[in-house]
């Protein structure tokens, strides 16, 4: 019965149905052949998605969107160019840079891309950056959007492994710095290789005025993390506060937004929303059917029966993740291979809170391997690039993405670390 | 080369917009009533006493978000499908593949319109917990949307037998 489900599935979603359908069709058909009542399907679909820390998500979309609306990304970028502009290829360090400021601000590796590309890619192109390579680097720091919170996957991890939501923000912090000094060495390493020119000298007094400027946006992870860490905030109220935040920024500060855009802006996030939200709930229909057939358990059993060395059992789920991560998009992976894979690291005696954090940089990897790779869509949208060509130069970047992500995966292991 | 469309696809397409134009409001109200609902309860926490209810509302906006907005966004085919290997198939065989997996969405949309009404008699007793809502009407978001996805799979289908492509409306802009 598992086989025809898993069958069913493969094919439906090679054939192009959406993944969350194909999951919902390939279980409903599934569940009729074992004989089971199939009210469980709308009980458990309602179930999954009946949750307040998951309002979270659809705030977290919108605050991001509001942000990389308005002129609150141009001005993060103008302060990170003050601040390590004057290095040698200071504009890929400052776009880095920006990516870790917007990460802080947005839940989504898109939404990141998007704000830095739109306000960096101009001024690469005038100062002679090798256009690709720009374009390809923006989009792996697109990546460090997921990992340093707020992040959507990660709210969606908290749910299904039953975390907390905060101590998951909390612990991304960490890897989404090594994600960015990671990308920095290998741009500066570039830099020096291809010659390219010094920016903006060091002055303390432009430090200060692009930091006076900058100051509206950088309040915003001041604002979400600072109440959620301090316990004013659960985090899905923080999300509703950074949205207020974000609107009245935009509508009486910097004024760049109108009403007729608002109303859009929250019709479309909704829809972003609405699509994680149905492969959720799918999703959780699937992952009480697996359960109910023990499904997860035995895998942990086969898998457990090769080796017990916990090294190796996570090289080869690393290996699991990132190849899911090639072919499907982030969340959709994560829903569906938490349940399967939690069950088995708890075995190793690995912490959930660790796992949360390796799945998720695992998965933000996805974000840039094609076929199914949204920031690489989103670069090449914003410098109409062709998508090989970016793809091309992005491959040192992957390369030390992966390496953050080994360390993610085996430094805590190492350490004995337990989550907190 | 836009030629002369046929006219049931012009009437079906009509049908599309007019459903679309309901829902859009409909999506951003609720939306709106999230954050409504959740400033409320924070405001209400930190300045007065904390309101009971706002939890609960909040959690039933969010499923009818997700069915109404989801609903949008299978007209506009924004859920996220697998699609590069359907468009690496030769034409015919496309066309095909694309009317196969049409059909397999027309079908999971049908049962789950009958299977979410069943549902919804079946639960219209239950009262939720602190509002005493009868539970029909956060359960009717499922069986109508999925009825209004079938309807937009089943145009999809005779915009693909007829002209061979099914029309999308553009990504607005702000």
């Amino acid at each position: 019965m598992t086989l025809l489900l898993f069958g069913l599935f493969l094919l439906f979603m090679l054939l192009g149905v959406p993944i969350a359908f194909a999951i919902g069709a390939s279980t409903l058909y599934a569940l009729h052949q074992s004989g089971v009542p199939l009210m469980v399907v709308t009980q458990q679909m309602f179930q999954g998605i009946n949750s307040f820390a998951l309002v979270a998500i659809p705030m977290f979309i919108l605050a991001g969107d509001l942000m990389a609306q308005g002129k609150v990304s141009e001005k993060l970028v103008s302060f990170a160019d003050s601040l390590v502009g004057f290095m040698r290829g200071g504009l890929s360090v400052v776009s880095v840079m920006a990516g870790m400021f917007f990460a802080a601000i947005s839940g989504s590796g898109a939404a990141t891309t998007a704000a830095v590309g739109s306000s960096l890619v101009p001024e690469l192109k005038r100062k002679g950056y090798d256009p690709a390579s720009a374009a390809s680097l923006i989009a792996a720091s697109g990546t460090i959007g997921v990992v340093i919170p707020p992040s959507v996957p990660m709210i969606i991890y908290a749910v299904i492994a039953q975390q907390s939501v905060s101590k998951l923000f909390l612990n991304g912090f960490l890897p989404g710095l090594a994600m960015g000094l990671g990308l920095m060495a290998i741009a500066i390493a570039q830099a020096y290789k291809r010659q390219y020119p010094k920016g903006t000298p060091l002055s303390l007094s432009t430090i200060w005025t692009t930091f006076k400027d900058a100051s509206w946006g950088l309040m915003t992870p001041v604002i979400i993390l600072g109440g959620i860490f301090s316990g004013i905030f659960t985090p899905s109220e923080a999300a509703v506060v950074a949205v207020n935040y974000a609107m009245l920024v935009s509508l009486f500060v910097y004024r760049d937004l109108n009403l007729p855009q608002i109303y859009k802006l929250l019709i479309r996030s909704a829809m972003t929303t609405a699509v994680i939200m149905l492969v959720i709930a799918m999703s959780a229909v699937l992952s009480w059917t697996l359960s109910s057939w023990q499904v997860p358990g035995a895998i942990a059993q086969a898998v457990l029966s090769l080796s017990t060395n916990p090294y190796v059992i996570m090289l080869l789920i690393v290996g699991i993740i990132l190849l899911t991560g090639v072919f499907i998009e982030t969340a959709s992976a994560l829903i569906i291979l938490t349940p399967v894979l939690l069950p088995l690291v708890l075995q190793l005696g690995i912490d959930p809170i660790h796992f949360g954090l390796i799945i998720v940089v695992g998965l933000s990897i996805g974000m840039i391997t094609p076929p199914v790779a949204i920031n690489l869509y989103v670069a090449s949208s914003i410098t109409q690039l062709p998508l090989e060509r970016i793809t091309r130069a992005i491959i040192p970047y992957m390369l030390g993405l992966i390496g953050v992500l080994l360390l993610v995966v085996y430094v805590p292991i190492l350490l004995g670390w337990s989550g907190n | 080369m836009p030629t002369q469309t046929h006219p049931l696809v012009t009437l079906l397409q009509r049908t599309e917009r007019f459903l679309d134009a309901i829902l859009q409001p409909v999506v951003f109200a609720g939306m709106a009533a999230l954050i409504g609902v959740i400033t409320l309860q924070i405001v209400s926490r930190v300045l007065f006493t904390a309101v009971g209810w706002t939890e609960e509302v909040a959690r039933f906006l969010l499923v009818w978000i997700t069915f109404l907005a989801g609903t949008l966004a299978f007209q506009r085919g924004r859920h996220i499908a697998v699609t590069f290997v359907v468009d690496a198939l030769p034409g015919r065989l496309c066309q095909i593949a694309r009317i196969a997996a049409l059909l397999v969405v027309l079908a999971f949309m049908i049962t789950l319109i009958v299977i979410g009404y069943r549902y919804m008699q079946v639960q219209s007793f239950q009262k939720s917990a602190s509002l005493r809502l009868s539970m029909t009407y956060v359960y009717a978001v499922m069986p109508i949307c999925a009825a209004m996805m079938a309807w937009y799979a089943l145009v999809d289908i005779i915009e693909l037998l007829i002209n061979g492509k099914t029309s999308q409306p553009q990504e607005e802009s702000l």
